[in-house]
């Protein structure tokens, strides 16, 4: 089989997860859980495969235009997303983050992204997009998830006010957020940092050039800095600190999108 | 410390310090950097001469954003000093509890069952926390037993090696800002030039410009040899991310193009008392094909266009519309002047042309091919490669070692006092003290005092 095909299997399949999940808080029945849980990594391994037919067929790594890199963002919030499920359980926060998912995957099938296999333009070539980019996608795939779940605080702290059961849900989403940033801060600054001072060290001769990609991942990782000491040295958290996460996303986002359709800049190919 | 350090040291400056220069940067992304200063009076006639006067036209080296970087440097040397030296405080105390008023209220107070013997009691707690992987220290002052458990430490110094890391970059930076070399050249294949300033010379072999199948490019490689002391000293294929290194020096694949003022150019002549010719000439070159006529290339640009004031230029280096003028003269009388197009060979510009008959073709073109090299010398990306590192490792240490620290004094009465610590995650060390007591069989404990 093709490509688009694991592809289309992994679009279709990710959106029964995420309705399984919007059911299963409505109904009952085990199924919709069991649904959930199983069908997450049914939908990782077609897309994973996917990738590594795209991979095969085009001789490169599968993120070297915006098509690709948005199919591999997706792909690292899926595994994101299942990682936090295991280990923290997401509860009323990972369908929403399925549907963050499902909506990368709409995205990428619209016809404005240009799906097309492209060769290598010199500059890319070189082992170091592969470290760069995926570790830098991963990354941004935990901010993002640490991004939902700073939302669900606020959400959840304009509504009903002093009840105790919903003091106890604002904590987890507070502490999925944390735990969320305190993995994609690592994978982000070794990503897009340090990695990527490395390739343009090699292929523009200087580590550091103020592009306007580098200064905005800059700008990102300076929030994230932020949210870090303002929670464990000032004593932070609950809306400020989600308040933080959620800009530092919006960041992340604006380095990702914004800055190659409305600034100017040698990463334009990217 | 004296209210200066006090200041200079705190977090409150740092958060201070880190949002003003995030706004700054936000700043050097919207005003671009490097023009003229008559680009900005065009593009930001309201607020030319604010960025003049504030440097934002070069705002990543004005005096005011790196005076925000030095006291944030500042800030942080000082912070990470403090702290260290609170740590190892730490971990040469018995007894101490931190400056932390906190860690008092942390302090956990665990009775014995009455009919138990504290010195079992206490074997029993260094057993298991033992199996729980801490590092223990014992000792007995005042009849009072204190026993002395911790682990994850990676988990405690996390931050200050970050902290060292980031200032071992930013000083990085800073040499590489003031002592970075950097020189670009462009050699024509078989030309060599000396270096600036340096001792030898490189000499551009060949330039190839590899395709794919589809015709896009895929590399650019420039075969070279360095000349010191006039003998070729050593030889290297550069391309693009694949640069050469040279004593110290890195030489980079930058650019390449053509020296099109130096086209050699192949025409077709016809006129008609003589039968069709073919001659190669360069642009400037005038030559006799026969005794009455003489030829001349004046001119030649590789993407012909006219601009709005009617003079003809070059749209860019590529040959997308390659173009020659041409000029042929009998008897020092013009017959023939105008442009010849390489992809349009029945059009002809500018025509004049006084003897019917005459046909001019531009069949070929060549012009030497030259690759533009960057030679360059950093002595600040060593600092910046090495503190990467540090930052990596205090990264993880950060994040993923608990430093978790237990203080037990059990005291002749038998009762028992815990005073936990934790870096951070301190809910985690509750959890674990909880299990320890439930491991322990030990009767319920009870928060403060
Ligand atoms: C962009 C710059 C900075 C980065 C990336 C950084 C990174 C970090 C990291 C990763 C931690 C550990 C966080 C955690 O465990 O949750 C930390 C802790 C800390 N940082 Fe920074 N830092 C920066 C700047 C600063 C500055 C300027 C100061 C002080 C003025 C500072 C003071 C501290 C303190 C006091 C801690 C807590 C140490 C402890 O828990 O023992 N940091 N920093």
């Amino acid at each position: 089989m093709e490509e688009t095909t694991y592809l289309l299997l992994a679009f279709l399949t990710y959106i029964v997860v995420m309705l399984s999940g919007f059911f299963s808080f409505f109904s009952q029945r085990k199924i919709f859980i069991r649904a959930y849980h199983l069908l997450s990594f049914l939908g990782l391994g077609f897309h994973s495969f996917s990738l590594i037919i795209r991979t095969f067929n085009s001789g490169h790594a599968p993120f070297t235009n915006m098509y690709e890199s948005i199919n591999f963002l997706a792909w690292a919030c899926v595994l994101a997303v299942i990682i936090f499920e295991r280990i923290f359980k997401l509860e009323k926060i990972g369908p929403y983050l399925w549907l963050l998912i499902v909506a990368l995957m709409a995205l990428i099938s619209s016809p404005a992204l240009p799906k097309n296999v492209t060769p290598l333009v010199p500059a890319l070539q070189s082992y170091w997009l592969w470290l760069h980019v995926s570790v830098t996608l991963l990354g941004e795939a935990f901010l993002a998830l640490a991004f939902v779940s700073s939302l669900f605080y606020l959400s959840a702290s304009s509504r009903h006010k002093a009840d105790p059961q919903n003091e106890k849900k604002k904590q987890k989403y507070d502490l999925i957020a944390y735990q969320a940033v305190a993995v994609g801060f690592p994978l982000f600054t070794l990503g897009a940092l340090i990695f990527g001072m490395i390739w343009a060290n090699k292929a523009w001769g200087r580590y550091w050039g103020w592009d306007p990609k580098e200064v905005w991942s800059l700008i990102t990782w300076l929030f994230y800095a932020v949210y870090l000491h303002t929670r464990l040295v000032l004593g932070w958290s609950g809306k400020k600190s989600a308040l933080i996460a959620i800009i530092g996303f919006l960041a992340a986002l604006f380095t990702f999108f914004g800055v190659n359709y409305l600034l100017r800049g040698l990463h334009s190919y990217a | 410390m004296s209210g200066w350090v006090r200041l200079l040291s705190s977090l409150r400056l740092a958060i201070i310090l880190l949002f003003l220069i995030i706004l700054l940067s936000i700043i050097g992304t919207i005003i671009p950097q490097g023009e003229a200063l008559s680009f900005y009076q065009e593009h930001f006639p309201a607020t030319s001469r604010l960025i003049a006067f504030l440097g934002l036209d070069h705002l990543y080296r004005s005096p005011v954003f790196l005076s925000l970087v030095f006291l944030f440097l500042l800030n942080l040397l000082l912070c990470s000093f403090h702290q260290f030296l609170g740590k190892i405080s730490r971990l040469r105390s018995w007894t101490k509890l931190s400056g932390d008023s906190s860690e008092e209220e942390n302090e956990i107070k665990i009775k014995l069952k009455p009919s138990e013997d504290h010195q079992t009691r206490a074997e029993a707690i260094i057993i298991a926390l033992k199996k729980k992987k801490y590092h223990l220290k014992t000792r007995t002052e005042n009849e009072r037993k204190i026993i002395l458990a911790r682990k994850g430490y990676p988990g405690l110094f996390g931050p200050e090696i970050v902290h060292l890391g980031l200032i071992i970059i930013i000083i990085g930076g800073l040499l590489s800002a003031l002592f970075t070399y950097r020189t670009s050249l462009a050699l024509l294949e078989g030309e060599s030039i000396t270096v600036p300033e340096k001792n030898f010379s490189l000499q551009l072999n060949k330039f190839l410009t590899e395709y794919y199948p589809d015709g896009s490019v895929k590399s650019w490689k420039s075969l070279i040899s360095v000349i010191e002391d006039h003998q070729p000293s050593a030889k290297a294929a550069v391309e693009v991310n694949r640069p050469f290194k040279y004593k110290g020096l890195n030489i980079y694949q930058i650019s390449y193009g053509q020296d099109w003022d130096r086209t050699a150019v192949e025409l077709e002549i016809k006129t008609e008392d003589m039968p069709m010719r073919k001659i190669i000439l360069a642009a400037g070159q005038t030559t006799k094909i026969n005794s009455d006529l003489r030829i001349r290339v004046s001119n030649f640009v590789p993407d012909f266009q006219v601009d709005s004031s009617g003079q003809i230029i070059s749209r860019s280096a590529e040959a997308n519309n390659p173009a020659a003028l041409v000029e042929i003269q009998s008897d020092n009388q013009t017959i023939f002047s105008g442009w010849v197009f390489y992809f349009y060979p029945d059009f002809t510009r500018f025509q004049r042309k006084t003897r019917p008959g005459v046909t001019v073709f531009l069949k070929s073109f060549t012009a030497p091919v030259f690759s533009v090299l960057e030679i360059s010398s950093d002595p600040g990306s060593n600092l910046v490669w090495a503190g990467s590192i540090f930052m990596m490792l205090g990264l993880i240490g950060s994040f993923y070692f608990k430093y978790r620290e237990l203080r037990i004094i059990i005291d002749s009465s038998g009762r028992v006092s815990l005073r936990p610590y934790a870096r951070q995650n301190r809910l985690g060390l509750i959890n674990e003290i909880k299990k320890l007591e439930e491991d322990l069989n030990l009767s319920k404990f009870q928060p403060g005092s």
